[in-house]
């Protein structure tokens, strides 16, 4: 027999009502039940960051997260970035530096930049690069992601 | 698959003794991952992130006794694991990546005794010791005789690790982790703990353990003794390795054969030794 444990989920300033079997991870019930698919499923093990989501501002992987621990906490997906139409300065930033191709990982790097730049908000490249250790791109060779994140900071 | 939240370090012992396939729950970076892989499906999870002694940390003359819920990231950041214990610190900045880290805890690493990843080593070149809550109570176990192992610990059912002991250690002394591996977000080819203390251009002191060359770290007394009284010159190091790579036992595999790691034993060494005596002279 299984438990079904019945928890408000905070996601995105929205409160969602959910009944979940414990053994199921937040990226699931976040794609599956909530059917907020911007969330990434990659490797499913912790190894690719596609599944990033913010919990309280801090970059966790959903795919290793049970979406019955995150009863009082607030998620913020890749579709909580925006404010309105308008897309936010990483996405911007993403975008004008033609730093996005197959776009897999984006929503991933999107919310680790986010995290990033709220906690340091002119980040060198180094920094940049060691907070993206967790995202795995296998388009883009990372530079230009790099280089539109430090272009927020306003470093040279 | 039940599920529980014990408030406290009782209520959980109790859950653990009522259920014989419940299994805790720490920070979920492996236990989830091999329940998504199909490889463990315990009948009963008991979720440890609500009991707050769990995450405490706490200052004593001499060492710091780190909660078992302390995420690394925590314990990478934690300014009073200085000398000696910097080696822990140390470490666990450098395990996995930084949403690993965000999530992982030292209980985790402690209990998952995966000798691939960065704190067993460290914990035992800290000369930790664990605090082991059971039925009968609670009880000090060097972390050393917890790791029996690979991916097996000396805890028996239904006991939990609580929190874990730094030693403080002699005046003086510094802790410095080392890895080599092929992108610093992939396990350690191998890795490399020490405290060492100088006097002077000697060595006084010296624990050395490595990491990812066998079923558990390796420790070997007569490798420390092989250095202590020595200038650590070049030909110290080499027969201190000697003795290392002879006890070591490594695995071929992706991320090295036996025989590379092996090579690489005393190159670390070495490097970890100079890395260390520069932290020592600041």
């Amino acid at each position: 027999m299984s438990d079904k444990v019945s928890l408000s989920l905070c996601l995105n300033g929205a409160e969602h009502a959910l009944t979940v079997a414990p053994e199921r991870t937040l990226l699931d019930v976040l794609r599956e039940d909530v059917r907020a698919t911007g969330t990434r499923r990659g490797c499913d093990e912790g190894n690719c960051g596609a599944c990033t989501v913010l919990v309280d501002g801090v970059p966790v992987l959903s795919c290793l997260t049970l979406a019955v621990r995150m009863r009082g906490r607030a998620i913020t997906t890749v579709e909580g970035v925006q404010t309105g139409a308008e897309l936010h300065p990483v996405q911007r930033a993403l975008v004008r530096h033609g730093a996005v191709q197959c776009g897999f990982c984006m929503s991933g790097i999107v919310l680790t930049a986010k995290a990033l730049l709220e906690r340091n908000p002119s980040p060198t490249a180094e920094e940049v690069r060691q907070a993206l250790g967790s995202n795995v791109c296998r388009c883009s060779g990372y530079a230009r992601v790099v280089e539109a994140i430090v272009s927020l900071g306003g470093r040279p | 698959m039940r599920y529980a939240e014990p408030e406290t370090v009782e209520e959980g012992l109790a859950l653990l003794a009522a259920h014989d396939d419940a299994r805790c729950l720490a920070g979920g970076a492996s236990l989830v991952a091999m329940m998504n892989a199909g490889r463990v499906a315990p009948g009963m999870l008991v979720s440890l992130h609500r009991i707050p002694e769990l995450s405490d940390i706490t200052e004593t003359g001499d060492g710091l006794w780190l909660g078992a819920m302390c995420t690394h990231r925590g314990v990478a950041a934690e300014p009073r694991l200085r000398g000696a214990m910097a080696v822990v610190r140390s470490a666990a900045g450098q395990l996995a990546h930084p949403a690993i880290r965000n999530m992982a805890t030292l209980g985790g690493s402690v209990c998952l005794a995966d000798p691939h990843t960065e704190l067993p080593a460290a914990l035992v070149a800290a000369s930790a010791r664990a605090e082991v809550a059971g039925p009968g109570g609670r009880r000090l176990v060097p972390v050393e005789s917890l790791l029996v192992d690979g991916f097996r610990t000396s805890l028996q059912r239904g006991e939990l690790v609580t929190r874990v002991f730094i030693p403080r250690g002699t005046d003086g002394a510094v802790g410095h982790h080392l890895r080599f591996s092929r992108v610093s977000s992939d396990y350690p080819t191998v890795s490399l703990s020490l405290v060492l203390v100088m006097d002077g251009d000697t060595c006084r002191q010296a624990r050395v353990v490595v990491g990812a060359s066998g079923p558990v770290p390796l420790h070997v007394d007569a490798a420390d003794q092989r250095l202590v009284g020595t200038r650590l010159e070049e030909a110290d190091v080499a027969e201190a390795g000697r003795l290392l790579v002879r006890a070591a036992t490594p695995l071929d595999d992706v991320r090295g054969s036996a025989e590379y790691r092996r090579m690489l034993i005393p190159r670390l060494l070495g490097r970890a030794l100079s890395q260390a005596r520069e932290h020592a002279h600041v």
